[in-house]
This record gives structure tokens, sequence and C-alpha cells, in this order.
């Protein structure tokens, strides 16, 4: 595509580009400045993450090339874009799932309230912890629902229940109901599930397992949400239940979604990414203003479905 | 090009909003001749003709709301849809009032007193209906800031007339001792006051147009308001 090299030039030009110069481009005008880098965009609150010249390779592909953006605590994030434009693997350097990748290689930094997480010596477990994720299919274990619910507290060691602390006393079975329904109750599953709690998760629906590991992932007190692609293996009214469930999270959570329904990430996100084939951040910025006035026309032409 | 029926029903929508726009300035012309020439016939048509333009009007609304429900714009196409759905609205109001004029043409009984230049605040206003009828589907924003301020003129105008129709009607009442010829001369002022305000109605709608299209072209919604 030469009108992508063409851009790419242009970028490289505007380096260092104020706000002021994130201009809408004129038709016709034919090429179109995009800043190099969208950490001018301006919000209410603090920062919760800061990614700052982010490139992923896997191999020899460039996944993600040069991302600089900085994620506002307490709200809904979006990333959106096609398929293979790098979006997931975004995500994914958030917690450093993408470490689990051969062949990965991340240059950059992520911070985590100002803290590097790539740097050497981070405990990758206590990070998971505080920055959660959800995947796109529902992925409970064969267990019960409240074991599913208690894996994380136990495992971090914030609750004993096993024979040796009951023997001792110090069993924290009352510390783990609390948790089990606070957990349940905060992701809208408590109600459906309070009477069956150990019933195997299998059992529940698509959309209760959806929840379920919302609530596993809320039962260790996170700080941020990931979720990749949440709802797109749910009914409608699933779905609808998901979305809620994320916008009543964000008054206490930094969530980032991925979602490739364009409407889900107008109708439950602050605001929206848009990332474009070659792992290009091309637009960020207040999801209305995106969705009403982008200010690319390439991300025009993608929301509006008149690329190709 | 993806979303071909979608890019269609676009296409269709805006040429469907010009051609009610072509109808509606039809009827006002059509209207502004009933009352300068204070043909009844004419203004019949016109009255009567109003029932198209509503129909018009309700055909375009269900179009912009299954565009909104089914396809979900955004962008660009938001803003067409949007603009077009609040057009379509100054476009069927316009109509209404190229039905007032009508009616005016009817209830008058005998030609304007004073003489003013109701022909000439008509023509102002068509023209500024057909610009801006011209600046949405071409997209010209400064043809959008131009009728914005063109408006101003007919303000004037009216203004003049008004006040010219006003001061006529307090000499006349001076040297009148006749009762009967007082309610007479007060049917011919209010009506002609109408008149004067209803064509500067129609030019404030001319200006909404503009104002949508250029919040449509260029996401500014400077002129509204």
């Amino acid at each position: 595509m030469t009108e992508t090299t063409t851009q790419d030039t242009d970028r490289s030009e505007t380096a260092g580009a104020s706000s002021d110069s994130q201009t809408r481009s004129q038709p016709g005008a034919g090429t179109e400045s995009t800043p190099e880098t969208w950490t001018d965009y301006e919000f209410e609150g603090e920062p919760k993450m800061a990614v700052s010249g982010l490139d992923v390779y896997y191999g020899d592909d460039q996944a993600l090339d040069d991302i600089s953006i900085e994620i506002p605590e307490k709200s809904v994030t979006a990333l959106i874009g096609p398929s293979g434009c790098g979006k997931s693997t975004f995500l994914r350097c958030l917690n450093r799932m993408n470490d689990r990748i051969r062949g990965a290689n991340v240059d950059g930094t992520v911070t985590f309230e100002g803290k590097n997480i790539y740097q050497e010596a981070l405990d990758l477990v206590e990070l998971r912890k505080r920055v959660g994720m959800v995947f796109q299919a529902p992925n409970p274990f064969p267990k019960s629902i409240r074991d599913n619910v208690a894996y994380g507290p136990r495992k971090h060691g914030k609750v004993r229940t096993d024979f040796l602390a009951k023997l001792t006393g110090r069993d924290d079975s009352e510390r783990e109901d609390e948790i089990v329904e606070r957990s349940l109750k905060q992701a809208a599953l408590w109600d459906e599930v309070k009477d069956r709690l150990d019933d195997n998760a299998l059992g529940l629906s698509g959309g209760q397992q959806q929840r379920l590991c919302i609530a596993r992932c809320l039962a260790v007190d996170p700080e941020v949400i990931l979720m990749d692609e949440p709802a797109s293996a749910l009914d409608p009214i699933a779905t609808a239940k998901i979305e809620d469930l994320i916008e009543d999270l964000a008054e206490d959570y930094t969530v980032v979604i991925v979602t490739h329904n364009m409407q889900q990430a107008a109708r439950i996100s602050d605001q929206t990414a848009v990332f474009l084939t070659g792992g290009e951040l091309v637009e960020y910025g207040d999801t209305d203003q995106v969705f009403e006035d982008p200010q690319s026309q390439r991300v025009e032409d993608y929301i509006t479905g008149k690329f190709g | 090009m993806t979303r071909e029926t979608y890019q269609q029903s676009l296409d269709s929508l805006r040429d469907d909003v010009l051609e009610m726009g072509s109808l509606v300035v039809e009827r006002l012309e059509v209207g502004l001749e009933s009352v300068v020439n204070e043909d009844q016939s004419l203004a019949r048509e016109v009255i009567e003709g109003d029932a198209d333009v509503n129909e018009t009007y309700l055909t375009l609304e269900n179009q912009c709301v299954d565009l909104f429900a089914l396809q979900q714009p955004v962008a660009s196409d938001l803003r067409f849809v949007t603009a077009s759905f609040k057009i379509i609205t100054d476009l069927e109001r316009v109509g209404d009032l190229a039905a007032n004029l009508a009616q005016y043409a009817l209830t008058a009984k005998r030609k304007f007193t004073p003489e003013v230049a109701i022909e000439d605040i008509g023509h102002n206003a068509r023209a500024l209906l057909t610009r801006s009828l011209e600046a949405y589907e071409t997209e010209d924003v400064d043809a959008c800031r131009e009728i914005a301020a063109s408006d101003d003129d007919v303000d004037a105008l009216c203004q003049r007339a008004s006040e010219t129709v006003t001061r006529d009607l307090i000499e006349r009442e001076a040297d009148s001792g006749d009762p009967w010829a007082v309610e007479q001369l007060l049917d011919d002022v209010s009506r002609v006051l109408l008149t004067i305000r209803d064509l500067e109605r129609i030019a404030d709608h001319a200006v909404n147009i503009a104002a949508r299209t250029l919040y449509m072209a260029e996401n500014d919604p400077a002129l509204i308001y």
C-alpha cells in the first residue's frame, strides 16, 4: 500500500507534534498527519498505566510499532482495530503475558503507577494479581463455583482453609465466604448462584461462566482489569449484562478492553484507542470524539466501513 | 468499498432530502406568488399541497430512524444522518409557512396597505433557502457562513417593513373616525405583519439548514444558535 508509506513518512515529519496539530485531514489533501505519540491526550484524573515507545516483535514480524499512551485510572479504555492490528498484543503487554510467548521481543517501557513492569526482578505473580485478565472464552476451572472464586485468594495466601489451618485454629473460612460473596456480587452473579456455590462451575451458562471468571479476577483485589473480547462468545442478553458490569466496575477499577464490536466500544468506553494494520496506534481520544469526529481519515474510513 | 447497501441508503437519503427541498422551494414560490398577485386558486393549491410535504417528511424521518437503528452510523456518516434528520424538520416547517402565506392570500379582502417590499423579502428568503440546500448538497462550508451573514440583511428588511406598516397604522388611525374602517385596517395590518414575520422565519430555517450543514461537514456547531 503506497498510501501507508506516504503516511508513515508524514508521521515521522510531525514527530513531537503537539495536540494542536491533530487537525482533521482535509479531503483530497492526499496525506494525513498522525501525531507521533498520543501521550498529549488530556483526561481527567491520574494515569494508572503509561506506555512509552513500545515495540513488540514476534520473530521478525513487528506486532506493535512505537506505541506511547497513558491509561486513565477508574475508567474504561477500549482498544479497537482490524484483526492483526496488535490490539490484543498491546493488552497482553500490560501484564506481561507476552513474556510467555516464545520468540516475542518487547521493547520500550510500560509503567504501572510509575514503576516499569518490564524491569528485572519484578514479581510477576504480584503484577498479575494487581493487573488481572479476563479472556475471550470463559475458562472456569472444572471445580465448584466457590473454589473458582477462592482460587486466587488461597493461592496468594490471603485465606487459609486447609486441614493444617483448621487444626491450628487459623481457619479463614468465614473470610473466604466474605470474599466469595463480595466478588460474586460485584460480578452480578451472586443472586443466580448463591444457593449452589458447591456446584461445578462448568454447569453454568456461558454468560454466567464469564461473570464467574470476572468474579475470580476480582477476588484478588486487582486494580486494573484487562479484558480480551469478553463478550464475543456470548448472546446479546449475556453481553448486555457484561457491558453493565464493565460500566459498574469502572467506578473502582481501571478497565482496558479489546473488542471487535465497535458499537460495544462506543457504548461502554470512556476513551478509545484505534490500532490499524502494522501495529500502529492511529488515534486515541474520548470515545464520543473518536466516533463522532475522528481526527484521522484512516480511522474515519475504518469505523464507517469504507476501508478497502 | 464495503457495506454497499448502507452506502446506497446514505446516498439515497441525500437525494431524497434534496428532492424534498425542491418540493418545498416550489411551494414557497407559489405561496409567494399567491400573496403578491392575490391569486386565490394558487393559494388553495399550496394549502392542499402541504399534505404532500408532510408525507415526504414522515417518509424521510423513517429513513433516518432506520439508518440509526439498523446501520448505527458513526463519524461523518453519523453527522450526515443527524444533520439530515434536523434539516427535514426545517423543510417541513418552511412548507407550513408557505401554506400560511397562501392562507393570508385567501383571507385578504383587498390589496396590501401600505405597499411594502413583500416580494423583495420573499425573494431574498427563497434565495437563502435555495443556497442552503446547495450548500448541503455540495458540503460548501463557506456558503454556510455566508448564508448566516445574509440572514441579517433579511432581518433588516423585515424590521424596516414592519416599522413602515406600524407607522402607517398610527397615521391612518389618527385621521379616521370610522370604527368599521379601523377594524378593516387592523385586519390588514396584522396580516401584513404576519406575512413579514413568516418570511423572516423562512430565512431563519435556511440558516438552520446551513448551520446543520456546517456541523455535518466540519463538526463545527458554530452556527447552531
